[in-house]
């Protein structure tokens, strides 16, 4: 069992708070919803601390959580009757606020599955079975939506390099 | 394995390539600049996903008050140290001009919604402008990504979006607000350079001294 105390919680965690934001901003589009969002799932990952076994299931762990945290509230919005397009695009402080919009937009057009698949390997870094275990699905169904996704992605946003590719093949 | 299906595994998970699919592109040429491709398309995908993360985020989630308080003499410690750093700031940091601060901010905090929001301007309109206000702009300035119009300091700004050799660049061409000298500021790990112009000023900003020195040449070359 890993360590009860809540210093040993903040150690096992830390490492993973910033990409964890991250993914909540993708989703939400929104720094404030998303800052609640990695907060709740904080939350709930402290109250289910002493249940968990290993630490090497931390990270995973913790995107679950979130995972589910944003489907349910998703679907509480969808109770409300709230439009989608309530959810802003707001690319607070990026570098290249042009290529966040472009990047937003391309998101967007992903399906709902692809967006989390790639957000969780590329922010997450985790693999095509880690990830199919957070969705709840096989890894060959998000093999292909990752093959997809990145299609999807590269001519949204490289439209030369993807028409170069196309000439090639 | 033949070339369709190492470009499936390729573009599933570039970074995490099996025995199998990595001795296959030693041998085929064109998938392995496929791989390449690939992974440098992933580089620019991670770095444009990892938007900055909210000042004190980490301090926020970790101590909200479903934990237990930490102990006083803890706190007494954590007090200590902020006073020392806010001691060593006040003596050692390097003034911020308030209003090219105030340009800082705008690409920090308002910028995206500005691009978003605003009807973008014609460049013809904002060579008038330019001129008007005895600022240069040449072609060696970079590509032009974006110009608009936007509130600023209590008036209207010129906002143009510049993709130059030296990262991306913000200026705010505002030529209802003179200037007396050359102001600057550094935050939020932008750097920001005020100059006057004929009429009114211009705001540089940008993501080192390096790059806004530049903008600032070449902007007087007129």
């Amino acid at each position: 069992m890993l360590g009860a105390s809540k210093t040993a919680f903040e150690i096992a965690v830390a490492d993973y708070l910033d990409d964890l934001y991250r993914y909540a901003y993708w989703l939400c589009r929104d720094r404030w919803l998303a800052e609640d969002l990695a907060q709740e799932t904080v939350l709930r990952a402290w109250r289910g601390w002493s249940r968990l076994r290993e630490a090497r299931a931390v990270k995973g762990w913790l995107f679950t959580i979130l995972y589910r945290e944003f489907v349910r509230s998703a679907a509480r919005k969808r109770m409300e009757s709230e439009p989608a397009e309530a959810l802003r695009s707001e690319p607070y402080g990026h570098a290249d606020p042009a290529l966040a919009i472009d990047l937003d937009r391309a998101l967007r057009g992903l399906g709902e599955d692809s967006r989390h698949a790639i957000l969780l390997q590329v922010l997450g870094g985790f693999s095509c079975a880690e990830i199919a275990a957070v969705l709840g699905s096989s890894e060959g169904a998000v093999m292909t939506r990752l093959t997809r996704a990145r299609q999807a992605l590269r001519r949204s946003l490289e439209p030369g390099e993807t028409d170069r590719e196309a000439n090639e093949a | 394995m033949n070339c369709l299906e190492f470009r499936r595994i390729a573009l599933a998970d570039p970074r995490r390539l099996e025995a199998e699919a990595a001795g296959h592109a030693e041998r085929c040429a064109g998938c392995k600049d496929f791989l390449v491709r690939s992974l440098e398309a992933e580089a620019r995908l991670a770095s444009a996903l990892r938007v900055p993360v909210p000042r004190g985020l980490r301090a926020r989630l970790l101590d909200r008050s479903a934990f237990p308080r930490r102990p006083l003499r803890r706190l007494a410690l954590a007090a200590g140290l902020v006073i020392a750093v806010a001691i060593t700031l006040v003596i050692g940091w390097p003034r911020n001009d308030p209003l090219a601060l105030a340009g800082i901010d705008f690409v920090m905090f308002e910028e995206a919604q500005a691009i978003a929001d605003a009807k973008p301007t014609d460049a013809a309109v904002l060579a008038r402008v330019a001129h008007h206000m005895g600022v240069s702009l040449p072609e060696q300035l970079g590509e032009v990504r974006y110009v608009g119009t936007c509130p600023f300091a209590g008036t209207t700004a010129y906002h143009v979006l510049v993709k130059s050799p030296l990262g991306k660049v913000t200026l705010l061409l505002v030529p209802e607000r003179p200037l007396a000298s050359r102001a600057v500021a550094s935050a939020h790990g932008l750097e920001a350079a005020i100059v006057p112009a004929v009429a009114g000023s211009v705001a540089i900003i940008g993501g080192s001294g390096r790059s806004i020195s530049r903008v600032e040449t070449l902007l007087k070359s007129s």
